[in-house]
Parts: C-alpha cells; sequence; structure tokens
C-alpha cells in the first residue's frame, strides 16, 4: 500500500518529533523515512531514495546547512529546512547551499504538507496551461496579458517576467537569487534592490486594496506567490 | 666654575648634586705633591740645569686643580713657585732672587702653572656637567620605567618620588595626583602633561638646597609632568579596554542566550504542537496515540524545567536570589534533590559522615543547586553510579558529588560554570543539557555563602565540590548572588 507513496526523508534529533511528523505525513499521503544524525540521513537517502527531504538545521553531528549540500550534491530532490527563530542566518546559509525553501518552528502541519506539495510539483509538473486565475487575477502566459478584476493591467517586460515565475512556482520560495538570475540573467544576482523595486510596482499593480496579497515577502529571502 | 668647595658626607658622583670634593683632603694633596716636586728637584739637578726643572711642579697643579678646582690650583700654583724660589732659585734658603734671568724663569712657570689651573678646572667643570646630564637622563628613564611600565599609575608614582628624592638629596618627596596646595613643611610643584592641564603636583620639602630648586624646575617638573600625563591617559586607555571586553562578553552572552532559547524553547513547543496535531488523526494505532500523549505530556515537562531554569538564571542575574536562613540538614537536601531527578532509574549513591552538622543556609536554593548538580552528574555519567559524599571540613561542610564520566579537560573547566556553555567533550547538545544547570548550582551556592568547584581528569570522571559555611560570621553579610552575566 505504501509502494506508490512519495517517500519523505524526515533528519530530527527530537524523537517526539520525528514520530508526530510520521503520523502527520501518513495522513497526507507520505511515508516519513525519520533519521536523528546527519550520517544516518545520508545513509537513507543513498540506501531508500526519498522524494523529498525535511531538515532540521540543529543536528548533533553536523548541521543542517552541511547536510543541505551534502544530499544536493547528487540529488534533487526538494529539500525543505525548519528553522527557530534566531537561526536566520543559518537559514539563508542552507538556501544557499541548495534547500529549496524553510519552515519555522514550530510549524502547523497544513503549512509543512502544503511547501512538500508545492516543492514536489517542481520535480514533476503538471501540464502547462496557458492562462492560469487566482481569485481575481488571470494571466495569460501565451499572450503575455494580465487582468485585475476583468480589467487589464499593463505590465512592463520585466514585471511580466517575474509574475510569471511566481506564478508557475506558486507555493514555492522563490530566492532573490533565483528571481534576479531567471530574470535578468546572469552578473545580476546580487542587485536585491532593483528587485525590490520591481516587486513593488508590480505589486501596485496586480494587487488591488482591500488586503488582497498575491506575493508574499519572506524577509531578507525571498518571495513567493500565495497558494 | 665651581662654587668654594664644601664638604658634605654621604655624596656619591653621579647624582644631580654638584660633585665636592673634600677640601681638606685637596690642601693636603697640595702640600704633599708640592714637597715631592720639590724633593725631586734635588734628585734631578745633577742632571739638568735648574732654572728649567720648574716643570717638576706642574703635575701637583694639575691634579689639584682638576680635583678641587681652580682655586686651590691657583693656591697650588703660587706654592709651588715660593717653594721653587725658596728651595731651589739661588740664592737658596730665602725669597730673593739674585740673577734677572731666574726671575724670568720664576715668572714664567707662574704663568704656565695658572694657565695649567685654568685648562684643568674648565675640564673638570664640563665633566662634572656631563656627569650631571647622564643622571639627569638616567632619573628620566627610572621614572619613565616606574610609571609606564608598571600596571597601576596610584603605586607607581611612589617609587617615582622616591626616586626623585634620592637623586637630589632631598627630604621627603611625594606626587599626588589633582592639584594640592603648599603647607607650612611643604612647597609644591604643578605636574603639567602635554596639553597643560595640571595632572598632578609634585610635593618637596620647604627648604630645598641651593641648585636643587633649579634643577626641579629645569629638568625634573617638566619631565616628570609627562611621564604622570602619559601614564594616567595609560590607564584610562586600558580601564576602558577592560570595560569594552566585559561589554563584548555580555554581548556574547546574549547572543548565546538568544539561540539557546530560540531553540531549546522551541523544540518541546514544536513536538508538542505537531503530536497534538497528529493526535487528531483518524488512523492512529493505539501504540501511536499512547507514543503521541507521552510526547505531550514529557516535552511539556521538559518546557516547564527550562522554563524554572530561566527564572532561577534570571533571578541569580537580578541579584534577587536574596536567601531565607535557616538550619538546613545537608542530607535533607541531597534526598530531596535526588528525589526530584525526572532521569528514571538514577543511580545516586549518597554517604553522610557522622559528624556533620547542619549549616545556615536557604533550604530551596540548595536544594536547587543540588537537583542542577545531580542533574549533570547522571546525564554524563552514562547510566554509571553517581556517589555523593558529605563531611565536615573545620568551620564549613563539603558536598562531593562525583560521576563517572569522560571527564572534563582544562580548557572547558574554566568555563563550564557559563550560562549556556554545554560540554565539548562530551557529546555536546548531544547530552541534552540545557547549559544553564552548573552556572544556576553555582549561583545558588555563592549567594548561600559557600563555593563550588570543579576537579577533573578527561577520561576519569568529575568531582563537583560545593563547601559552606556551617554558619556566617556575623561581620559578614550574606554574599550576594553574584550575577552570572555581567551587566
Amino acid at each position: 500500500m505504501t509502494a506508490d507513496r512519495p517517500k519523505v526523508l524526515v533528519v530530527d534529533d527530537e524523537q517526539q518529533i520525528l514520530r508526530a511528523l510520521r503520523v502527520i505525513l501518513r495522513d497526507a499521503g507520505f511515508e516519513a523515512l525519520p533519521a536523528s544524525t546527519a550520517e544516518e540521513a545520508l545513509d537513507i537517502a543513498a540506501t531508500r531514495r526519498p522524494d523529498a527531504a525535511i531538515v532540521d538545521l540543529v543536528l548533533p553531528d553536523f548541521d543542517g546547512v552541511e547536510l543541505s549540500r551534502r544530499l544536493r550534491e547528487w540529488s534533487e530532490m526538494p529539500l525543505i529546512v525548519l528553522s527557530a527563530v534566531g537561526e536566520e542566518d543559518a537559514k539563508v546559509r542552507a538556501l544557499a547551499a541548495g534547500a529549496d525553501d524553510y519552515v519555522t518552528k514550530p510549524f502547523g502541519p497544513r503549512e509543512l504538507v502544503a511547501r512538500l506539495q508545492a516543492n514536489l510539483r517542481r520535480i514533476a509538473p503538471e501540464p502547462e496551461e496557458a492562462v492560469i486565475r487566482v481569485e481575481g487575477l488571470e494571466v495569460d502566459l501565451a499572450r503575455r496579458t494580465v487582468q485585475v478584476d476583468g480589467k487589464e493591467v499593463h505590465l512592463t517586460p520585466i514585471e511580466f517576467d517575474l509574475l510569471r515565475l511566481l506564478i508557475r512556482n506558486r507555493g514555492r520560495l522563490m530566492t532573490h537569487r533565483d528571481l534576479l538570475l531567471s530574470v535578468w540573467g546572469p552578473g545580476y544576482g546580487e542587485d536585491t534592490q532593483v528587485l525590490r523595486a520591481h516587486i513593488a510596482n508590480l505589486r501596485r499593480k496586480i494587487e488591488p486594496g482591500g488586503g488582497r496579497r498575491y506575493i508574499r515577502t519572506d524577509p531578507g529571502v525571498g518571495y513567493r506567490f500565495a497558494l | 666654575m665651581s662654587t668654594a668647595p664644601r664638604s658634605r658626607p654621604g655624596e656619591r658622583p653621579g647624582t644631580l648634586r654638584a660633585s665636592r670634593p673634600n677640601l681638606l683632603i685637596g690642601v693636603a694633596v697640595s702640600l704633599v705633591s708640592v714637597a715631592a716636586a720639590t724633593a725631586a728637584i734635588y734628585a734631578l739637578k745633577s742632571l739638568a740645569p735648574v732654572v728649567s726643572l720648574s716643570v717638576v711642579y706642574l703635575p701637583a697643579v694639575l691634579l689639584v686643580s682638576a680635583y678641587w678646582g681652580l682655586p686651590l690650583g691657583l693656591v697650588t700654583s703660587l706654592l709651588s713657585a715660593a717653594a721653587f724660589n725658596f728651595f731651589h732659585l739661588p740664592p737658596t734658603g730665602r725669597f730673593t732672587i739674585a740673577d734677572s734671568r731666574n726671575w724670568v724663569a720664576l715668572g714664567a712657570f707662574t704663568v704656565v702653572a695658572v694657565t695649567v689651573s685654568t685648562v684643568a678646572d674648565v675640564a673638570r667643570s664640563r665633566a662634572l656637567e656631563a656627569d650631571r646630564r647622564r643622571a639627569e637622563a638616567d632619573l628620566a628613564a627610572a621614572v619613565a620605567r616606574d610609571l609606564l611600565v608598571g600596571s597601576e599609575t596610584e603605586s607607581a608614582l611612589a617609587a617615582a618620588a622616591r626616586r626623585v628624592a634620592e637623586a637630589l638629596g632631598l627630604g621627603p618627596v611625594s606626587i599626588e595626583l589633582g592639584v594640592v596646595g603648599p603647607d607650612r613643611r611643604r612647597r609644591v610643584f604643578e605636574l603639567s602633561g602635554a596639553d597643560g592641564a595640571q595632572v598632578a603636583t609634585l610635593l618637596v620639602p620647604r627648604r630645598l638646597p641651593a641648585d636643587a630648586e633649579h634643577r626641579l624646575l629645569a629638568y625634573v617638573v617638566p619631565a616628570l609632568g609627562a611621564l604622570v600625563a602619559i601614564a594616567l591617559r595609560r590607564d584610562a586607555l586600558q580601564a576602558e579596554a577592560v570595560e569594552t571586553a566585559a561589554l563584548r562578553r555580555s554581548d556574547d552572552i546574549k547572543t548565546a542566550l538568544l539561540r539557546a532559547v530560540s531553540h531549546d524553547l522551541r523544540t518541546p513547543v514544536t513536538a508538542i504542537v505537531a503530536a497534538g496535531h497528529a493526535l487528531g488523526s483518524d488512523s492512529l494505532t493505539p501504540g501511536e496515540r499512547s507514543e503521541l500523549s507521552t510526547a505531550v505530556v514529557e516535552e511539556g515537562e521538559q518546557l516547564a524545567a527550562l522554563v524554572d531554569k530561566l527564572l532561577d538564571l534570571s533571578r541569580l542575574q537580578a541579584g534577587r536570589a536574596e536567601p531565607r536562613r535557616d538550619w538546613v540538614s545537608l542530607e535533607d537536601v541531597v534526598h530531596a534533590a535526588r528525589e526530584g531527578l525526572s532521569a528514571p532509574g538514577a543511580d545516586v549513591r549518597l554517604t553522610v559522615d557522622p559528624d556533620v552538622p547542619p549549616v545556615r543556609a536557604d533550604a530551596a536554593h540548595l536544594e536547587r543547586a543540588f537537583a542542577n548538580l545531580l542533574e549533570n552528574a547522571v546525564r554524563y555519567s552514562g547510566g554509571l553510579p553517581v556517589s555523593v559524599h558529605v563531611r565536615r571540613s573545620g568551620p564549613r561542610v563539603v558536598v562531593r558529588v562525583v560521576d563517572q564520566g569522560p571527564g572534563i579537560g582544562a580548557a572547558e573547566r574554566a568555563r563550564i560554570f557559563e550560562p549556556f556553555y554545554r560540554g565539548r567533550s562530551s557529546g555536546g547538545d548531544a547530552a541534552g543539557g540545557s547549559g544553564l544547570g552548573l552556572s544556576i548550582a553555582k549561583g545558588f551556592v555563592e549567594a548561600n555563602g559557600g563555593t563550588i568547584t570543579v576537579e577533573s581528569l578527561p577520561g576519569q570522571g568529575s568531582s563537583f565540590v560545593v563547601s559552606l559555611p556551617i554558619e556566617l560570621p556575623v561581620e559578614q553579610k550574606p554574599a550576594e548572588a553574584e550575577p552570572a552575566l555581567p551587566t
């Protein structure tokens, strides 16, 4: 029965968290592969070939940043790190080392599962639709047009590329670097000021008043399109 | 030019005082050397004409002028001329001179002798001046060493003052920081730094030797002022550096606190929240349900224990751990601490010597201290028994908590009582401690007038030794809880 369930490697030195995650992931349709040290995690990753991994940043042997780097050396599977307030620095380093996303402790299971699914879609993309609709927002990828509540909105080419990238990766964290490299190309990877200005313009155009927010900011890390 | 030589006892060359050799010796040397020259001429008469032999007196003139100065040199010149005339120039035995050529010889000798005297005296003055300069330089160097090499300016000032007194041959001299007024017995000199602001005062006896005041003003006071100003500035910089280091340490500890609180508080909270969500699942087996509910309880207890420790620590830091003293049996305290251990099946063996008296202390404080010590010992003892031995040692009661853990290296021993420090050699975070227990134990023991030390050899376990006074002496105020964090 569990053969066709996606396998998720879960690395945390706290047994109680592993136990709870096993139940939570099972209910969400995954099979949890628990590991309590980084070495154990590397062994399991090599032998069981998990489809995704959830890694705590603080581990007894070496930290989650190093584990992310070593997993990324040979695996493309989605990698989500568990971080706590006060570990922002380690979180940013983990993302730079190859982690795809992060969840802040203490996390709700719904949030964790949603992140997991959003990142698994990157590996197995659903058939591309030409028109994506989210509430009042309609983006036609083929014709490069955007409508907000039925009214056409004019976006600059850069704004449209940013929106397309975010909306095609809905729910997934897109780091500053991801966005800069994809939209502006190599050589612009560090220019976060420019990115911030364009995101602000894009938001003004597609997010009407009334508190509806499509683009979420992950401070110091990147942006994601709300699920 | 030297002044009239005066005899003074105990003078040494090489000091700032003008060197004045003994006048009586000078007169004696003058007389003896003139007599010797006169006698020598008798011996030389057969070899050379007597008129040319007056040069034999010149060494005597030179010697006396060089050591005793011009006046005695001139006296020696005239004495030589008179002796030459009386004993050797015909007619001998009187002061008259028959041959006019001999007048010329005597006159020439007198002129030469006076010239030699004068030249020798100038050389002597220069040598003395050079000596004095060297002595001044030596004094400045010595005072600089006193003031700049030592660590504390206040105590170095006394040594510098002694050197000045010795070098100038003065009575009691002192240097006091700040501005001090003169009094009946002492005069003051203002000591200022390069910016002209007075930093200290030099106090010297009211009656000074003739040239001492000039020397003080010309050489000693400016150098001393500059040196004291530099030394004070160095003190200020040093104090600043110490303060900066303390602040940096305090910042480090606050960062460690933030990180530890972030991780240690969130981990149990995360486990509880996750277990709570999982308990809502429909697919739970009975085994999973009991595991998850155990997780909630255990993590909740761990969280409560950590919150207790953080509260203890902040109480100790704030100095609010005022002990309520009563007679306390350490046997009872250690028993209670052992009962409270959360580790199941911990093997703690207690032995108490029969003659151990109760101590005056706060029982709750001591229980918290020993609970933390036992928890630490059990954690690192790796399942092996922990022994606790209570005995009397003079006016104190000493408790040794001995584990059979991996031991603590010398480098770590100094740090293990710091809050949030976790032993590295023993597996660090893996051992699961909060890093707070030992600093809390130390805080409570010290708040009750006791001390705590650790003895350990890597590989042979560790002994934590708590020593408590049986009764605090009346005059000794209860020791303030030493802040575990610098504030």
